[in-house]
């Protein structure tokens, strides 16, 4: 009958131990071994060229602007923040929006930076990023008179740009909700008439809004996100390592605050 | 024991079965009732037979229907067209659609477009291009565009394109060849070849003419642009119509197309060798009397301006409209070579979610932008007054 603790000390503790320890050391090795920071592929590897040739369209203000000293913008500016991470030199290659991607499938660069959401007709060709800015609708109100549903627009006046997403979206909500929309000829001005207290909201694309907001530093207004107009980076499908890369550098940007940083520098 | 487990399994399966029946006659039930609800998606029926009313012939506009999925949208498309007066639209008719494999077509795509253009009492004038993958060189398909046509291609594509004249002789009489071909992008992202085109058009030209004697064969349109030579991006257009008519150009073609944007400048701007505006189709013109083709008709198959807040060749909604209307009355006035002037374009397949859909006129859902409406004044003769929009507000 003495023997009876050890022989469950033997059989079932130690064993048990053993295998604990064995987890516990693995666990600790996984650990380190995943915390290495190894050096990225070379950068041949991620652009045949030995440089990250950038496809954009020029044209489009705050996002990619050519001028005599160059191109600007927060494309710019995130080609070059995703090219010094992954260690290599960038090149601009500016072309119109229609050559886009064909630019990019016939090799001419290597991924596309120019205010591009998912074209949902060429995902058999293009592998597209995560998102870096949206350029959706905002339902823009007072800080002090929130209004952030579009049930919430009943028997309100709703300012926007005629003939734009916003008309075409706040025409559809009309027919539930019974508001009166204030059509005017430019977003600025369906922000001017919120804020000179013309309306109780203003439906405007993100861009337009925060660039207003900028004019307008000490106006206290609240941005509701409406729609999604996800801008992302495209690369061809058939270069996964290029893709990979760009898309982890581009998430590494996302965490640090840099791509924060960018946006509210030109927005 | 073990047949009296498989006894017990076969009456799990049974009950199994059973319990699924009603779902799966739900399903079916699903089926059926959504086929019928998606079947008058699919087929329209045609409107009793329409004519164009419209006191400005010369208005056009370019639509984009070769890629809508619905007839639907294809139908209420023209009829907004017929509404707003004007008589005749580009579309593009692809190669790559309709000669899938050589030698086997299917015209399906373009007969339902043409059915209802016809019924809504509009001319087509058609825009050929975009090249099938059986007739680019199979190792450059990968990394070639569908505006990849290799010169051993030209008899296919004439071949094709005489297919198109006769099968709609009569109710497309006007064909373009190509698409801008002095930019590199619209030339598969090679070097620009004027040379090459000609032999494209002297290609065409023959078999077109067999097959439709009344067609006409409307030389390509070309971008507007300062591109130097040896450019990787193309040519400018003046350059590039010169070197046309140098590499024989005359005679293989019947009319000329044009493309010319206003961008931020007035229509009457005066036109340059140095900048790009709408009367740069002047510089055009004069180079075909230069070569002694000055009588010959244009059509302006591609012009307008875009009111995006924020393209920096874009302008304001207000200018937008009042730039257009004088650019009609300017071609009108000064332009009489000027057999069409088509507005790009009438409404996208799809939102670029970019600067490219404010060249539109109607938005996703037909609401008509400003433009619209202008044009449709200026076309029935119209008074203007009506405003569109509130006055900015002021404090």
């Amino acid at each position: 009958m003495a023997a009876r603790p050890f022989r469950l000390i033997y059989t079932i503790l130690l064993p048990a131990l053993t295998l604990w320890v064995w987890l516990l050391v693995i666990a600790t090795f996984s650990l380190r071994w995943f915390s290495i920071e190894r050096p990225g592929p070379p950068v041949r590897e991620i652009f045949p060229y030995g440089e990250m040739r950038v496809g954009v369209d020029a044209s489009y203000a705050p996002f990619a602007v050519a001028t005599a000293e160059g191109l600007f913008g927060l494309d710019i500016d995130l080609a070059q923040a995703i090219a010094a991470r992954l260690g290599a030199p960038v090149r601009f290659v500016n072309m119109g929006f229609d050559g886009l991607y064909d630019s990019l499938k016939t090799d001419q660069v290597d991924v596309l930076i120019s205010a591009l959401v998912t074209d949902y007709s060429r995902t058999n060709e293009v592998l597209y990023t995560l998102p870096y800015y949206n350029a959706g609708l905002v339902l823009v109100s007072r800080a002090n008179q929130p209004l952030t549903r579009y049930h919430d627009l009943r028997d309100q006046q709703l300012a926007l740009e005629f003939g734009s997403e916003a008309d075409q979206i706040a025409r559809r909500w009309q027919r539930r909700t019974p508001m009166t929309i204030l059509p005017y000829e430019l977003p600025s001005y369906a922000l001017d008439s919120l804020r000179l207290q013309q309306a109780q909201a203003a439906l405007v694309d993100s861009t337009s809004a925060r660039l207003y907001r900028r004019e307008h530093p000490t106006w206290n207004v609240l941005f509701t996100p409406m729609t999604d107009s996800l801008y992302l980076l495209a690369t061809r499908r058939d270069r996964g390592q290029t893709w990979e890369a760009i898309n982890r550098a581009l998430a590494e940007l996302l965490d640090d605050g840099t791509i924060e940083a960018l946006i509210a520098k030109w927005l | 024991m073990k047949s009296n487990q498989r006894g017990m399994m076969g009456s799990m399966w049974t009950q199994s079965l059973r319990s699924l029946l009603p779902w799966f006659l739900r399903l079916s039930l699903g089926i059926f009732l959504f086929r019928g609800f998606a079947e008058p998606l699919t087929a329209v029926p045609l409107d009793p037979p329409q004519r164009v009313i419209t006191q400005k012939p010369q208005v056009c506009v370019h639509t984009r229907l070769i890629d809508e999925v619905y007839e639907g949208v294809i139908q209420r498309s023209l009829q907004m067209v017929r509404e707003m007066g004007a008589d005749t639209i580009v579309e593009f008719f692809p190669w790559a659609y309709a000669e899938p494999a050589k030698r086997q077509y299917d015209w399906s795509n373009f007969d339902r477009i043409v059915k209802h253009a016809r019924n809504q009492g509009l001319h087509i004038i058609a825009r050929m291009g975009l090249v099938p993958g059986w007739a680019r060189p199979e190792a450059e398909v990968a990394n070639s565009t569908l505006n990849t046509l290799p010169a051993e291609s030209y008899d296919d594509f004439a071949y094709f394109v005489s297919q198109f004249a006769g099968r709609y002789a009569g109710v497309i009489d006007q064909i373009i060849i190509w698409n801008e071909p002095n930019l590199a992008f619209e030339w598969g992202f090679q070097q620009v070849d004027p040379i090459g085109y000609v032999r494209l058009l002297q290609a065409v030209y023959e078999p077109i003419h067999a097959a439709n004697p009344n067609a006409k064969v409307l030389a390509a349109p070309l971008a507007p642009t300062l591109e130097p030579p040896g450019s990787p991006n193309g040519l400018n257009d003046l350059l590039y119509l010169e070197a046309l008519y140098e590499a024989g150009m005359q005679g293989h073609y019947d009319a000329m197309a044009m493309h010319t944007y206003g961008f931020t400048e007035p229509p009457e701007a005066p036109p340059s060798t140095t900048a790009l505006n709408f009367r740069r189709a002047e510089l055009l013109h004069e180079i075909m009397t230069r070569y002694g083709d000055g009588d010959l008709r244009v059509y302006i198959t591609e012009t307008g301006w875009n009111d995006h807040p924020r393209w920096t060749k874009a302008v304001r909604p207000s200018l937008r409209v009042q730039y257009t209307i004088d650019a009609f009355r300017w071609a009108e006035t000064y332009w009489p070579w000027a057999e069409k002037v088509c507005i790009w374009a009438f409404r996208y397949p799809a939102p670029t979610n970019n600067y490219p859909d404010n060249f539109t006129l109607v938005n996703g859902d037909f609401q008509p932008r400003p433009i619209y409406t202008a044009i449709q004044n200026f076309a029935l003769g119209r008074s203007t007054e009506e405003a569109l929009w509130l006055p900015a507000p002021s404090g």
